[in-house]
């Protein structure tokens, strides 16, 4: 094990991706379970707060630490098992995400959770339920962890196998280990029907293993996971298509969403089905010019699709968007359509650079993350999209918008200069947030609530289901030592 | 016009390439091809002198190898060029004798221009656009990062050493593209549609010889793994000091 605790080395661990800081006394660096569970015991009898960290890329101040300790999974790095008969593998947390996704490309196989940010640890993307690009055809992470091994606050060691502990209702029992019992009780709640990283998961009759996937730190340290894998798609076609008009280019993406889900649903294989459907606003294409100056002048729009076909339905399908893209009057001429894997990268570090350059933003100016990761119920995705446009543009505030479309996922990313317009952007973020609410929406649909995002979870939920949550929370870590401040605000952990 | 332009299919520079057990060749498994990067921008510099030339102006792409290289010609058809020309050969040729297959077929075209990358990224030989305008008694320029038509004329750009060089020649000419010289555009859904479409002429790659052989193919040495000195300020003085005596870079 490694312990760091001069201020040098430690200054890397006091901050994330969102530009949000902390402070801590040490960096704690186990380098296998036995470490973790040791660290854990000895703080716990300490009472001393531990805070979990992958590589830092969260959007949330997930793993900053806010004193006490941090945790550090990054020794922890080993792909124990491919099984391409089986189609899973074994892995610990600090496996770096896109490092993962190659080795299992080799076996032909596919991890399909792809957030845009690529350096992420596995463990990270666990903690969050990070989806991505995919998650429009593939769902979240969630559905892709079949096991997981998780190191609880007092250092017992849980394990957790998908199908094997459901609750009965709302109730569900946990066993560790070393035999010691909870019974735990899951706030009856509905979660919105979008995709969701708010709060903990709480359905009736839910797997055990739901509860920590997406739990951000707060109620143990995963360790190990095995997760699913996919046959890889014999060949994905990827294009990025221009609009003169924003709202033709919103209503390409809305009509392929629901073209797609109608092939789902009748299991069609040659009708549009997209793999991606992204969306990028003349403001982010502006943001991004300098890097790419191909970008075709005086456009509005753009949208990124991608599709999987085989050698018998390619050309059906190919020919099926061309008409959707006339349809929409999209130009298919300046369209930029990748001819082999290497353009195909291309198309996906285009739609990465955005997202990067909101990060370089933010430390440039040395302003805090104020970016939605909100997603609303399909139907009411466009009258969400426009209200938070119009926002902006009312108060004359820079923003980029772009995300997930496919799931209607909406990045908004306001775009302070300093501190002053930073406060300001906070009150134009409210109105919108609660907008996302009204309209049944999630405040968070993959980064997690961390601890930049707590007031909204509690506008989302309500006190009542909080101190329920937060319930789950002292039972499993009653010294509440782990990723304080995160998901609840201090209030509900007296 | 009537424009040629010689593209080759090469390993994904992004792929981690082995070399296979008779030392000789590379391990082909799990390798993705693409077109070689430097063709890209001669391809994308005759869709722009055709665009510029207008009228009945043809763009004709030509390959020598086996039958994989269909995919490139096609990626090339797919950015906007005309026809495809695959000079079939399934065993591999030396600079010497890929110059010569497509000199050859070259010679039957009456081409205006010929554009070629000034280097194909799997062997780096660098050697077939002069051997081909060698061979076809065409004026060249290779390393060309600007390009201008005055007439029959061509002003050319080359990179050299610390500098450029600005050449004057005459059509009809064999231009070897360097990065810069352009930017490259992607297919367009319709050129993906309309390259599936067209037929690509095959024909066997004229005899020639090999002039050179491979002997022996091996890695660099591996590169030695780092050395941290410490991790914090303290290490920055010995870091100063052996990049200075050591490593001899500042
Ligand atoms: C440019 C950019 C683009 C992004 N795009 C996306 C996107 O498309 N989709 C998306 O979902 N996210 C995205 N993110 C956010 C980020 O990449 C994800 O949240 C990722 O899952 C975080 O992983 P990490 O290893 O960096 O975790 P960290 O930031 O280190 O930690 C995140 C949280 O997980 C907890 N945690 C980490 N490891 C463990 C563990 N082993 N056990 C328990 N808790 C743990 C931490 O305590 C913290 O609360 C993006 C970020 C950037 C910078």
């Amino acid at each position: 094990m490694i312990i760091k605790s001069s201020t040098d080395e430690i200054q890397n661990y006091l901050v994330d991706a969102s530009n949000f800081r902390g402070y801590c006394d040490a960096i704690y660096i186990p380098s296998g379970t036995m470490e973790v569970m040791n660290i854990l015991k000895e703080a716990n009898n300490k009472k001393q707060k531990v805070t979990v960290a992958g590589n830092g890329t969260g959007l949330t101040g997930g793993r900053v630490p806010q004193g006490g300790i941090v945790l550090s999974t990054e020794k922890m790095k080993n792909i124990i098992e491919i099984n391409s008969e089986h189609k899973f593998a074994v892995v610990e947390p600090a496996v770096i995400l896109k490092d993962f996704q190659d080795k299992v490309r080799e076996y032909n196989l596919l991890y399909p959770p792809d957030p845009t940010e690529g350096n992420c640890f596995i463990g990270g993307t666990i903690a969050t339920n990070a989806s991505g690009e995919k998650t429009f055809k593939y769902g979240s992470t969630r559905v892709y962890v079949n096991k997981l091994e998780i190191v609880l606050a007092d250092g017992d060691l849980l394990k957790l196998e998908r199908g094997r502990s459901i609750s009965e209702e709302y109730k569900l029992n946990l066993k560790t280990e070393s035999g010691k019992e909870y019974r735990i009780e899951i706030p009856v709640i509905d979660m919105p029907l979008t995709k969701n990283a708010a709060g903990y998961y709480c359905k009736k009759n839910m797997d055990a293993i739901d509860l920590f996937v997406g739990s951000e730190g707060t109620l143990g340290v995963i360790i190990k996971a095995e997760l699913k894998l996919v046959p890889y798609p014999e060949k994905i076609i990827s294009c990025i298509i221009f609009f003169n008009n924003e709202k033709d280019g919103l209503n390409f993406v809305f009509d392929a969403r629901d073209k797609s889900y109608r092939t789902r649903n009748k299991k069609s294989t040659a009708n549009i089905d997209a793999l991606a459907l992204e969306f990028l606003d003349e403001n982010s294409l502006n943001f991004i010019k300098e890097d790419y100056p191909q970008i075709p002048a005086n456009v509005k729009a753009a949208v990124w699709f991608e599709q999987e076909v085989n050698s018998s339905n390619e050309e059906i399908l190919l020919e099926q968007w061309m008409q959707l893209i006339n349809l929409h009057n999209g130009d298919e001429e300046s369209a930029w359509f990748a001819a082999n894997e290497k353009e195909k990268k291309n198309l996906e570090e285009f739609r990465y650079k955005i997202a990067l350059k909101v990060t370089d933003y933010l430390a440039q100016y040395n302003v805090n993350k104020l970016g939605t990761d909100m997603a609303v119920p399909n139907e009411r995705f466009n009258e969400f999209y426009y209200f938070c446009t119009e926002e902006m543009k009312k108060n004359k505030f820079n923003y980029v918008a772009y995300g997930h479309f496919g799931n209607s996922h909406l990045h908004l990313n306001l775009l302070p200069r300093n501190e002053s317009e930073y406060e300001k952007g906070k009150i134009i973020y409210k109105g919108i947030y609660t907008k996302a609410i009204e309209l049944g929406g999630t405040v968070s649909a993959e980064h997690g609530i961390g601890k930049i995002k707590t007031d909204y979870l509690l506008e989302m939920y309500g006190e009542k289901v909080l101190r329920e949550m937060a319930k789950i929370k002292k039972q499993l870590d009653p010294n509440l030592i782990l990723g304080y401040g995160n998901i609840f605000k201090e209030s509900f952990l007296k | 016009m009537n424009i040629a332009v010689c593209v080759s299919h090469v390993p994904d520079t992004a792929t981690k390439i082995k070399i296979g057990d008779d030392n000789k060749t590379i391990n082909k498994a799990g390798v993705t091809y693409i077109i070689n990067p430097y063709d890209e921008f001669a391809v994308e510099e005759a869709l722009t002198w055709k665009e510029k030339a207008g009228g009945d102006s043809k763009i004709t792409i030509l390959s020598v190898g086996g039958d994989s290289n269909k995919e490139t010609i096609r990626k090339a058809l797919a950015m906007g060029a005309d026809d495809g020309i695959l000079l079939k050969d399934d065993n591999p040729r030396d600079s010497m004798g890929i110059a010569k297959a497509l000199s050859k077929e070259i010679k039957s075209h009456k081409f205006d221009v010929v554009f070629c990358g000034k280097q194909s990224v799997d062997y780096d030989a660098g050697a077939v656009p002069q051997m081909l305008a060698e061979f076809l008694d065409y004026s060249c320029a290779t390393v060309v990062v600007a390009l201008k038509m005055d007439g029959n004329k061509i002003i050319a750009e080359r990179e050299v050493e610390g500098g450029r060089e600005v050449v004057e020649l005459e059509l009809p000419a064999v231009i070897g593209a360097q990065k810069g010289l352009n930017e490259p555009r992607y297919a367009s859904l319709k050129g993906i549609m309309s390259a599936k479409k067209k037929t690509i002429e095959e024909k066997p790659a004229a005899q020639a010889e090999n002039l050179s052989e491979i002997i022996k193919m091996y890695s660099p040495p591996a590169k030695q793994s780092g050395r941290i000195l410490g991790t914090d300020a303290s290490a920055v003085p010995e870091l100063v000091r052996l990049l200075r005596e050591e490593a001899k870079v500042i």
